[in-house]
C-alpha cells in the first residue's frame, strides 16, 4: 500500500517541481525566472522522477490516480485521472534528463538573445504539456497536451519571428498539426459515443471498427510527419538548435506514436489498422532517407533522419509490438538529441554556417563534439550494443521473422542502409579530409555549459539502450530462433550502407557526376511534395475564398437576395401584366373566356 | 483623399483609361483591368499574378518585408501573395515533370504495396508432424495393417 502511495507522491512531485518556475513569480513580488533557474529545477524534477523509475523497476507498481472530476454533464465523466504504467514511468526520466541536458546547452547557444527567460519558458511550458500527454490517462487530458506542444511547437519555430522563413514554417507546422487533430477528435468523439467516457481502457470487443482507428492513425500521421503530412518536419528546422533537439527529435514529434502505443489495446484487434499502419510507416521512413541522401543542410539531414526512424516507429507499431515501438523512442531521443546539440555546437562555432559543403576537417579543432557526433551516427546506424541496437535490431529481427508486407519489409531495409549512408556522409563531410570553412573562424569547446550536456547525453547513447532494456520485461516473446542470416540482416545492411557511401564519396573525388539528374532532383527536392501540394492547394483555397467573400457573399446576398433580386422580380411580373392592359377588345373577350372555362372546368 | 484619387468605375474612353492608368502610378501600356463583369473591381488594375518570392530579397525596398516600395500599386490579391502564402516562382523542374515523376512514385508503391500484400513474407510452414505414424491409430487406422510412413520433415 505504502509503495503505491509513495509512487503517487513522487510522481505528483515531479510534475509540481515542473510547474514551479510558472508559479513562483505569481505568488512573490521580488522572484523573476532566469534561464539558470529553469535548468536547475529541470535538474531537480528528473532526479525525483527517478524514484518512480526504480519503483516500477524493482517493484513493479504501477497506478491510475484520479483525482477531482470536471463536473460538465452528470452522465459523462471526465476526470483529472493520471496512468503510471510503464511508459509514462520510463518516459519521465528520460524526457526530463534530455531537458535538462538541452536547457544546459541553451543557455550558452541562446546566450546573445535578449528574450532568453521567455524562451527558457517557452520551452518549460512545451515540457508541461508534453508530460500531461504522457501521463494522461484519458483522451482528454491528452488532447490538452496534445495541443499544448502544438501551440508551444509554433512559438517556438517561430521564435525568431522577424523572419518570414520561420513564420511559413511555424504556419505549417501548425496546420498539418491541425489536420492530424481531425483525426484525434474523430476517435475522441467516437469513444464517448460508444464507450461513454474518455478513459484509455482494455477493448472489450473483439472487433473495432475501422474509422476511429484510421482517426487515430492521422492524429499520428499529423503529429510525427508521417508520409503525406510530412513537410513540417524539415521546415521546422527554421527554430533554434534547441528547439529542433527538444521538440523535432526526442519529444513533441514522438507524441503520435506515443499515442498509438497508449491506443494498443484498441489498435489490435484491427488488422487492416496495423497494415495500415505498418505500410505509412515503411513508406515514410523509406522517403525521409531518400530525401535526406541529398540534403546539405546539417540540420535537415538530422531532421529527415528523424522523420525516418519515426517511421521505423510506425512500423514497430504496425508488427503488434508497441513495448519495442516505446523502447525505440527512449533510445532515439538520446542520440538524436545529441546529433541536434553537436550540430548547433558546430554552428555557432563556425559562426552561423550550416552547410556541410563549408564545414571539413573539423576533427582537430572540435574533438569532443565530433567524437559525440561520430558517437550518435554509430548508435543511429545501430551499431551492435550502442544504445540504437538494443531497439533497431530488435525491430528488424521481429520485421524479418513475422507475417508482413514483402514491399513494407524491403523499404525499411533499404532504408535501413541509407541511414548509414547519409550518416557517413554527413560525418565525412562535416569532420574529414580537407578544411573547407573561412580561414579566420575562432572556435572552441571551452565552454563547460556547452560540452558538459553533449557529453552526458554521449554516456546515455551508449548506456541507455542496455540499462532500458534489461529492466524492462518484454510481454511479447522475442523471436528468438532464426537462421544467421535473419539475425545479421540488419548489421549487414548497415554495411552495404557505408560501403555504398564511402563509394559515393570516392566517386566525387575522382569523377564528375552531372549537376542535375531525374534522381538527384528527385532527392534533393524533397520528392517534389513541398511545391505541387502547398502550391496547388493554397492558391485554389485562397482564390476560391476570394471568389466567395467577393462573389458569392456580395454579389448574391447583397444583389440577388436583396433589392437587385427584387427588382428584377418585380420587373418580370410588370412585363406580363402590361401585356394584358393593352387596350384592345380581343384581349379583354380573350381574358373572359379564359375565366369561364377555368370556371367551368373546375365545377366539373 | 480626393475624389480623383480613389478607385473609380470602368474606365472606357483611352482618356479617361489614361488618366486612371496615372492615377495608379501606372505606365499606360502596362494597365490593364479586370473585365467588366459586374464583380465590382472597377477600374483597379490587372496585376501579373506573381507572388512576393519572385521581387529581389537584395534590392533596398522602402518596406523590405513586403518587397513593396511607396506608391507602388499593389495586387488585388495581394494578401495572398505575401511571403507566408503562396509562392509562384519559378521551379528549378517544369510542373508537369515533378507532378508525372511524384504520381510515377506514387503510384509505383501503392501497386507494390499492394503485390506485398498478396505474397506477404513468413517464416517457412509446414503441417504438423503427429508421433506414432502422424497418429495412424488414433485416426482410425487398421492396427492389423502397417501404417504407411509419413513424413513433413527432411533431414
Amino acid at each position: 500500500m505504502e509503495i503505491t502511495l509513495l509512487l503517487n507522491t513522487s510522481m505528483l512531485l515531479t510534475l509540481t517541481i515542473i510547474l514551479t518556475p510558472t508559479l513562483l513569480p505569481l505568488l512573490s513580488k521580488t522572484y523573476r525566472n532566469s534561464p539558470t533557474t529553469i535548468t536547475r529545477t529541470v535538474k531537480a524534477a528528473f532526479l525525483t522522477s527517478l524514484v518512480p523509475m526504480s519503483l516500477f523497476t524493482y517493484c513493479n507498481t504501477e497506478s491510475i490516480t484520479s483525482s477531482w472530476e470536471w463536473k460538465f454533464i452528470t452522465n459523462f465523466k471526465i476526470p483529472l485521472s493520471f496512468k503510471m504504467d510503464q511508459y509514462s514511468m520510463m518516459f519521465f526520466p528520460i524526457a526530463l534528463f534530455v531537458t535538462w541536458s538541452i536547457l544546459q546547452f541553451a543557455t550558452w547557444y541562446m546566450a546573445m538573445e535578449p528574450h532568453i527567460t521567455k524562451f527558457f519558458s517557452y520551452l518549460l511550458m512545451f515540457l508541461i504539456a508534453m508530460l500531461t500527454l504522457t501521463i494522461a490517462n484519458n483522451m482528454f487530458l491528452l488532447f490538452i497536451g496534445w495541443e499544448g506542444v502544438g501551440i508551444m511547437s509554433f512559438l517556438l519555430i517561430g521564435w525568431w519571428h522577424g523572419r518570414a522563413e520561420a513564420n511559413t514554417a511555424a504556419l505549417q507546422a501548425v496546420l498539418y498539426n491541425r489536420i492530424g487533430d481531425i483525426g484525434l477528435i474523430l476517435n475522441m468523439a467516437w469513444l464517448a459515443s460508444t464507450t461513454n467516457s474518455w478513459e484509455i481502457q482494455l477493448s472489450h470487443s473483439p472487433q473495432t471498427p475501422i474509422l476511429p482507428l484510421l482517426g487515430l492513425i492521422l492524429a499520428a500521421t499529423g503529429k510525427s510527419a508521417q508520409f503525406g503530412l510530412h513537410p513540417w518536419l524539415p521546415a521546422a528546422m527554421e527554430g533554434p538548435t534547441p528547439v529542433s533537439a527538444l521538440l523535432h527529435s526526442s519529444t513533441m514529434v514522438v507524441a503520435g506514436i506515443f499515442l498509438l502505443i497508449r491506443t494498443h489495446p484498441i489498435l489490435t484487434t484491427n488488422q487492416t489498422a496495423l497494415t495500415t499502419c505498418l505500410c505509412l510507416g515503411a513508406l515514410s521512413t523509406l522517403f525521409a532517407a531518400i530525401c535526406a541522401l541529398t540534403q546539405n543542410d546539417i540540420k535537415k539531414i538530422i531532421a529527415f533522419s528523424t522523420s525516418s526512424q519515426l517511421g521505423l516507429m510506425m512500423v514497430t507499431i504496425g508488427l503488434d509490438l508497441p513495448q519495442l515501438a516505446f523502447l525505440h523512442i527512449s533510445t532515439h531521443a538520446f542520440f538524436k538529441a545529441m546529433l541536434f546539440l553537436c550540430s548547433g555546437s558546430i554552428i555557432h562555432c563556425l559562426g552561423g554556417e550550416q552547410d556541410i559543403r563549408k564545414m571539413g576537417g573539423l576533427q582537430k579543432t572540435l574533438p569532443t563534439t565530433t567524437s559525440c557526433l561520430t558517437i550518435g551516427n554509430l548508435a543511429l546506424m545501430g551499431t551492435p550494443f550502442l544504445a540504437g541496437f538494443y531497439s533497431k535490431d530488435l525491430i528488424i529481427e521481429n520485421l524479418n521473422t513475422s507475417y508482413v508486407n514483402t514491399w513494407a519489409l524491403l523499404l525499411t531495409l533499404l532504408a535501413t542502409t541509407f541511414t548509414a549512408t547519409y550518416s557517413l556522409r554527413m560525418t565525412l563531410l562535416v569532420q574529414t579530409g580537407s578544411t573547407r570553412i573561412p580561414t579566420l573562424t575562432p572556435m572552441n569547446e571551452n565552454n563547460p555549459m556547452a560540452s558538459n550536456p553533449i557529453t552526458r547525453l554521449a554516456t546515455g547513447s551508449i548506456l541507455a539502450g542496455l540499462l532500458i532494456s534489461s529492466i524492462i520485461p518484454p510481454t511479447k516473446t522475442p523471436p528468438m530462433t532464426m537462421p544467421i542470416t535473419t539475425k545479421t540482416t540488419a548489421i549487414i545492411i548497415t554495411i552495404l550502407g557505408i560501403i555504398l557511401a564511402l563509394e559515393l564519396s570516392s566517386m566525387t573525388h575522382t569523377l564528375t557526376q552531372p549537376k542535375q539528374g531525374t534522381y538527384s532532383n528527385f532527392s534533393s527536392t524533397l520528392g517534389y511534395f513541398n511545391p505541387l501540394t502547398h502550391r496547388s492547394s493554397s492558391t485554389k483555397l485562397l482564390n476560391n475564398g476570394q471568389q466567395i467573400a467577393q462573389n458569392l457573399i456580395d454579389s448574391s446576398w447583397y444583389k440577388k437576395m436583396g433589392p437587385e433580386g427584387l427588382a428584377d422580380l418585380q420587373q418580370t411580373t410588370a412585363k406580363i401584366t402590361t401585356t394584358l392592359h393593352s387596350g384592345l377588345i380581343k384581349t379583354y373577350l380573350g381574358s373572359f373566356a379564359l375565366s369561364i372555362l377555368i370556371t367551368a372546368l373546375l365545377t366539373h | 483623399l480626393s475624389k480623383d484619387l480613389l478607385p473609380g468605375p470602368y474606365r472606357r474612353t483611352p482618356e479617361e483609361r489614361a488618366a486612371a492608368a496615372k492615377k495608379y502610378n501606372m505606365r499606360v501600356e502596362d494597365y490593364q483591368t479586370y473585365p467588366d463583369d459586374g464583380f465590382g473591381y472597377g477600374d483597379y488594375p490587372k496585376l501579373p499574378d506573381k507572388s512576393l518570392h519572385e521581387r529581389d530579397p537584395w534590392y533596398q525596398w522602402d518596406q523590405q518585408d513586403m518587397r513593396h516600395n511607396w506608391g507602388e500599386p499593389m495586387h488585388w490579391d495581394f494578401d495572398m501573395y505575401i511571403r507566408n502564402r503562396v509562392d509562384t516562382s519559378p521551379t528549378p523542374v517544369p510542373w508537369h515533370i515533378m507532378r508525372k515523376h511524384f504520381l510515377i512514385f506514387l503510384s509505383t508503391m501503392l501497386i507494390m504495396f499492394g503485390l506485398g500484400g498478396i505474397y506477404p513474407t513468413y517464416r517457412p510452414v509446414g503441417p504438423k508432424q503427429y508421433p506414432f505414424n502422424d497418429l495412424y491409430l488414433e485416426r482410425g487406422g487398421d492396427p492389423n495393417k502397417d501404417p504407411p510412413v509419413v513424413v513433413h520433415y527432411e533431414i
